[in-house]
């Protein structure tokens, strides 16, 4: 239970949307084997088998099944995006990439791919932190410093979790900017009540009606 | 936390103010305060002058480090200092917010006064983001900061553990932690 716990900020939540949609992504697979009736997942042939060697993209939860155990139905292979090409560019400059273009979830999808035991797992993981670690004075910088201005050209290059970074920053700053202009001790109905009272409102005329 | 919650610690630090009115003692849980007599300097809580002064009941006396050269002597040494130096009150920033909004006619200089704290406040507070960013490059899981105030921890507070929350499981993934890769 308190691995749970601990676990359940961001990710790796049975329940988590995140989670979710990052195991979505595809991974490129090969079939090991022949499997009978599922052409129609290959858009490509006419076939109604799916034949050995035939290379799909595979959404990662499935993958991962076939791929596990001794039967190993599938064989996988690392995503370009995460491939040695990509990592260089992440060493170069972390803070140029697009990395919501390249998949919107890059670092949660990342880790699932650790799980694999693909050839270059450990290249991987690093080129996770150390990609986070550079584009992180950027997030903190634009999160702190803009507060009005437009954000959709500051956020647009940034992955899902990082953009809840951004707004967990943004959210402090507009906290404390209230406070310097005293605005926090203003009392002022609560978003609740007074949805539920337009709500109420609208009840009353159809009622009426 | 909230700003506003850290105000509210704030009231509690004590002030001296000069009342125009006379009474005597006032029993409070927190302690007892005064007595007061017209003209005779007391020290009360900021909450409390804060509200005399709102009633016009007590000209409040500024503390001691409300001074302008005192505060450009400060802004300096926390200029040219590489780390954070010690404020002269833990509360800095929010006394001077509600000082300066209620007593402002109390205090010599008041907007330059204004100018200064909030000139130190910004000076920290880039040093703050340059010490984390360091620390977030350097991947160390712990720092130690010095004289940092309540209110200013509470800035990046949210955001800060979230990063750190983050770079914590990225760096599990490095060490081929198991429970990450389920």
């Amino acid at each position: 239970m308190a691995a749970l716990l601990v676990s359940s900020g961001m990710t790796n939540n049975y329940f988590s949307l995140d989670d979710i949609l990052a195991s979505q992504e595809t991974i490129p697979c090969t079939f090991n084997v022949k499997v009978a009736t599922m052409g129609y997942l290959d858009q490509s042939t006419s076939d109604v088998d799916i034949n050995m060697g035939t290379k799909l993209d595979l959404p990662f939860w499935l993958a991962k099944y076939l791929h596990k155990g001794s039967r190993g139905i599938v064989s996988v292979d690392t995503p370009k995006t995460y491939k040695e090409g990509y990592r260089h560019i992440f060493t170069a400059d972390p803070n140029v990439v697009d990395l919501y273009r390249l998949g919107p979830y890059f670092y949660l999808f990342g880790e699932k791919l650790l799980s694999l035991q693909l050839p270059d797992t450990d290249d991987i993981a690093n080129v996770l932190l150390k990609t986070f670690q550079g584009r992180f004075r950027n997030i903190m910088d634009g999160s702190q410093n803009a507060l009005h201005s437009d954000l959709a050209s500051q956020m647009e290059k940034l992955d899902v979790q990082e953009r809840q970074l951004f707004a967990a920053g943004q959210q402090g700053l507009h906290e404390f900017q209230k406070w310097e202009s005293r605005e926090s001790e203003k009392l002022s109905t609560s978003a609740m009540v007074s949805n539920h009272r337009k709500r109420k409102r609208i009840g009353y005329i159809a009622n009426a009606t | 936390m909230d700003a506003s919650e850290i105000e509210f610690l704030a009231e509690k630090e004590h002030v001296r103010v000069i009342p125009n009115f006379s009474q005597d003692k006032i029993y409070l849980i927190s302690g007892d305060l005064g007595p007061f007599s017209a003209g005779l300097p007391v020290s009360i809580p900021l909450w409390l002058a804060v509200n005399l002064k709102q009633r016009q009941k007590c000209r409040i006396l500024p503390p001691d480090w409300m001074d302008i050269d005192g505060l450009k002597d400060k802004k300096q040494e926390e200029a040219d200092s590489r780390f954070f130096t010690d404020m002269p009150s833990p509360f800095y920033m929010e006394i001077t917010q509600l000082l300066l909004q209620c007593a402002t006619d109390d205090i010599p200089g008041a907007d330059e006064v204004r100018t200064l704290i909030k000139d130190i406040w910004d000076l920290r507070l880039a040093k703050l983001r340059s010490s984390i960013d360091v620390f977030i490059k350097s991947g160390a899981s712990h720092a130690k900061l010095n004289h940092l105030t309540l209110l200013e921890m509470n800035t990046v507070r949210q955001f800060l553990t979230k990063a750190l929350d983050h770079m914590h499981r990225l760096k599990l993934c490095v060490s081929g932690d198991p429970a990450v890769q389920q």
